[in-house]
């Protein structure tokens, strides 16, 4: 491998490179899907390919090819200096990468029991098993579940020195129960929220996946029969399985520094968040604490190395309630005077161009108290719990959003009193984490996440996880979406 | 790199040659990609890449596995083949499973593949990011925009005869400029399969127009208004909708187009004016003709004049309930029946309203109703008198999506746009609709 890499460099070195950098990537997926009593989906896919980057003038190039030989990766190098030589003409700034240390390392995600070895049958016995108990529940029409497990390993090598083997596993096993009126022509759906994670198959085992699914079943029939939320604002309570995605859209996409600079102008957008309010702007208030992170144990975006060779860390995004830091790259370290970048630059295949993408960012627990989520449930005289993700949707500086569910509890007097429908919750950004009035404690602090958060351009899947506790938020504007959208 | 339809022949049967499997699908898609992007007024990445994708389905009886690879050696492709089997033999048995196609006949549309498109090249995309960056600069806004065009195949043989094979261009530009004092955005785009159909330049002044009106937007409250939809807008609403016409979900009731008490809602006219149709050949939006099991997907009218004819059948569902399949829809044809109007006409005849120019993050809010919330977005404008009055701030919508075509006035000749949603090439018109929903203002710009 590392010949290939080192006929890669020398070749577009030759071609007037002033940088480049090699991945070899292999991208291996492994997707399962039953329905009721059987199986409609067994696949397997395998995809592997060089990318090369290179900085000719001042400007980026790119090439990537699924030839993966010495002779190609030296082709595939030449024809990224090409692509780079054409833009340098019409380029103003110049790139510049903030110093990185070489390393010649490897990483890998702990695990006990690779998911691609584990025996097909074990997991589709698994499936179907979840499958019967969810479909013994009365008013239990349909339930699907799936098992994906995706295997990205990857060399890196580059012209400062580096050269890194890492091996990433991720998966994802999940269910989803329908319940019909046929009558009234209703149905509801809910999805179990085990979070897709890094780890081996042990997680699926270990879980409460199966033990959970006559709850799960039970709660698609309550939702049919729930009563229709009134709207206005109310006390709003949001367990880990969550908030984990209202973080990721109202935080995690906003500290984002290319979009805060105007770089996902085009499609994702930009952020409120822009650089003159960094140290300045109260984001939410002093209960709120954002950590950034590509090195806690089994979150997604977890890794040794980024895609620009940096190797991995942890830093703070919000320190209690002030704005102080932003996800950066090595091309960006500079745009915001810092000497180093932050380690967040990742390419989701050999393919694609590496550039920001979101490290794991999480919200720091009570350090004062273990708040629990029934501890909150009792504080609250008049409010909605929310479990789980449902709709979601945010403007494209951050500032507006609105989120769904996937089951929603009434809480009167300390309690929870009755199963809900149609609720949504709209606010913004800044309001809303200045409304969060309750952080729970360490006990409860979970992490949900994401295998597919889309952006740029052609359209890039990020890996990412957020950790949250339980947390409470106050006068939140809560919408009946089912009397009229 | 483009396989010849020889080529990729080749490889398809040899993968199904190695299989013992009696009922074998290989499917074979690759092709080039290359794209520029621009942003705060000059070039920041490119992208050339290569790839091509083999993917075998083998079954024993029902019992079935797919595996795919994107290495073409002979030692690669056996073990792509054993995976597959492998997996089969491991599956239980599935019902739903449906044996391979023969032979099929496609309609092979003329107009998919542009020799010119195929060999635009990076100082090609450079010159027309200049092209775009000319109006940006001499009206002092920060550009970003972004330029694509393809090269690709598809290829699909069975091991009872089936041979499919289709190549196709395509050529995307859009453009978003902003206002130095960060008030004003405008947006513009245009795609085609061929790279010579696009106008890099009318492109980049739709945005920096758009960009100029749009600084400096008031506030309006949220409510219901009269709203002109640009087809941008429009494109994300129709797609939406063809993700919920699947026939077996209407027939199990989780669907809008299931009927209380039982059946499916085809033969009520749900539309209004509008017919949603499909067609390959289609001569703005050509498309492959096949899908992935080889069906071929024909000209299809799902609405005829508001009409619901025809919901999507798969395979199975198709052959449980004696339908003929139809496969996805392979483009989404969207006109409305009488007379068309210009942007400007809508316009002119409202009273009061908003014009839209597109919209950001859609999605489902209850699929059973096909209701959507999702953001306005890069120019948003009052209407008042007949006249476009002044820029106002960004709103949320939550919406059906049947009640806002079916309530529509006014339809312009449709016309091909890029989704932000993924749908594949759509064609449809810029519609005015009564009473829709602006529920909450965004600051954003």
């Amino acid at each position: 491998m590392r010949r290939l890499a080192d006929a890669a460099l020398s070749a577009a070195r030759a071609s007037g490179a002033s940088y480049a950098d090699v991945r070899v990537v292999r991208m291996r997926r492994q997707n399962i899907q039953t329905r009721e009593d059987h199986v409609v989906q067994v696949s397997e896919s395998d995809e592997l390919g060089v990318g090369v980057r290179t900085i000719v003038g001042g400007a980026w190039g790119f090439a990537a090819t699924n030839q993966v030989s010495v002779d190609d990766a030296a082709r595939t190098a030449q024809k990224s200096a090409a692509t780079a030589k054409a833009n340098s003409k019409i380029i103003a700034h110049p790139v510049e990468l903030a110093p990185a240390p070489a390393y010649l390392d490897t990483w890998q995600t702990p695990r006990q029991k690779d998911p691609f070895r584990v025996p097909l049958k074990n997991k589709v016995d698994f499936l179907l098993e979840v499958n019967r108990e969810a479909l013994k529940v009365k008013g239990v029409r349909y339930c699907s579940s799936g098992f994906a497990a995706i295997s990205e390993w990857k060399y890196f090598a580059s012209t400062d020195g580096s050269y890194i083997e890492q091996d990433i596993v991720r998966l994802w096993p999940s269910y989803t129960v329908t319940a019909i009126d046929v009558g009234k022509g209703e149905f509801q759906s809910r999805a179990h929220g085990f979070p897709p994670q890094q780890g081996g198959y042990e997680l699926v085992e270990q879980s409460t996946l199966l033990a959970d699914a006559p709850r799960v079943a039970s709660e698609a029939v309550e939702k049919l029969h729930a009563a229709s939320v009134s709207s206005g604002k109310r006390m709003l309570i949001l367990d880990p399985a969550h908030l984990w995605l209202t973080i990721h859209e109202s935080v995690g996409h906003p500290t984002e520094l290319d979009r805060a600079l105007g770089y996902e102008a085009n499609m994702a957008g930009t952020s409120f968040a822009t650089v003159d309010k960094l140290g300045k702007l109260r984001y939410g208030n002093e209960l709120m604490t954002i950590w950034a992170d590509k090195i806690s144990p089994g979150l997604l975006a977890t890794c040794g190395y980024d895609d620009d060779g940096v190797k991995t860390t942890r830093w703070k995004l919000v320190d209690r309630g002030l704005f102080v830091g932003y996800q950066t790259t090595r091309e960006q370290a500079a745009w915001i005077h810092e000497k180093a970048s932050r380690g967040c630059s990742y390419a989701d295949s050999y393919q694609s161009f590496p550039f920001q993408r979101m490290p794991n960012v999480s919200l720091e627990w009570n350090q004062k108290k273990d708040l629990t989520l029934d501890d909150l449930v009792a504080a609250t005289d008049d409010g909605i719990l929310i479990l789980g993700n449902g709709s979601w949707s945010i403007d494209h500086q951050r500032y507006n959003f609105q989120f769904g569910g996937q089951f929603f509890w009434e809480v009167k007097g300390g309690k929870r009193t009755r199963p809900l429908k149609d609720v949504a919750y709209q606010s913004n950004t800044i309001a809303f984490w200045h409304s969060l009035d309750l952080l729970g404690g360490k006990s409860g602090w979970r992490a949900g996440g994401s295998l597919g958060d889309g952006k740029g351009e052609p359209a890039q899947s990020n890996s990412v996880s957020h950790g949250c506790p339980p947390c409470r938020f106050r006068d939140v504007n809560i919408l009946n979406v089912g009397r009229r959208p | 790199m483009i396989w010849k339809p020889e080529e990729a022949r080749r490889v398809l049967e040899r993968s199904i040659k190695l299989s013992r499997g009696k009922d074998v699908l290989a499917r074979l898609s690759g092709g080039g990609t290359r794209n520029t992007r621009f942003a705060v007024g000059e070039i920041t990445s490119t992208g050339e890449a290569e790839s091509a994708e083999l993917s075998v389905q083998v079954a024993f009886g029902n019992r079935h596995g797919t595996a795919s690879v994107n290495q073409f050696d002979d030692a690669t492709l056996r073990r792509c083949v054993e995976t597959a089997e492998e997996m089969a033999q491991l599956s239980p048995e599935d019902p739903e499973f449906m044996p391979v196609l023969g032979p099929q006949k496609y309609d092979q549309p003329r107009a998919a593949w542009d020799a010119k498109t195929a060999a635009f090249s990076a100082d090609d995309r450079a010159r027309a990011v200049a092209a775009c960056l000319e109006p940006a600069r001499a009206a002092k806004l920060t550009a970003a925009g972004f330029i694509e065009t393809g090269a690709r195949f598809q290829a699909v043989a069975t091991s009872a005869g089936l041979f499919g094979y289709a190549a196709h261009t395509s050529a995307d530009v859009s453009c978003t400029f902003r206002t130095s004092d960060g008030t004003g955005s405008g947006w513009a785009h245009a795609n085609s399969n061929r790279v010579g159909d696009l106008d890099f330049g009318r492109v980049a002044r739709i945005a920096t127009d758009k960009a100029q009106r749009s600084q400096q937007p008031q506030k309006l409250d949220p409510g219901e208004y009269t709203a002109v939809l640009e087809p941008a807008a429009v494109a994300d609403l129709v797609g939406y909708l063809t993700f919920t016409m699947d026939a077996r979900s209407a027939d199990e009731g989780r669907s809008f187009f299931a009927k209380p008490g039982g059946g499916t809602r085809v033969g009520e006219r749900l539309l209004g004016r509008f017919s949603l149709s499909s067609d390959p050949a289609h001569a703005l939006a050509p498309a492959q003709p096949f899908d992935g099991d080889g069906l071929p997907l024909r000209k299809m009218a799902w609405f005829e004049d508001g009409e619901l004819k025809s919901l999507l059948w798969s395979r199975y569902w198709a052959k449980n309930k004696g339908h003929a399949p139809t496969g996805r829809p392979a483009n989404r044809i969207l006109r409305a029946s009488g007379p068309t109007h210009t942007i400007e006409d809508m316009v002119k005849s409202t009273e009061r309203g908003l014009l839209v120019t597109r919209f950001w993050y859609v999605r489902f809010l209850e699929p059973e109703r096909v209701s959507l919330t999702g953001l306005t977005r890069d120019g948003t404008f009052w209407i008042e008198n007949g006249q476009i009055k002044r820029p106002v701030k960004n709103f949320r919508f939550n919406q059906e999506v049947v009640a806002c075509l079916a309530g529509a006035e006014m339809a312009s000749q449709p016309v091909r746009v890029s989704t932000g949603e993924g749908t594949g090439p759509t064609v449809v018109p810029a519609i005015k609709a009564k009473g829709f929903h602006f529920a909450s203002i965004s600051d954003a710009v």
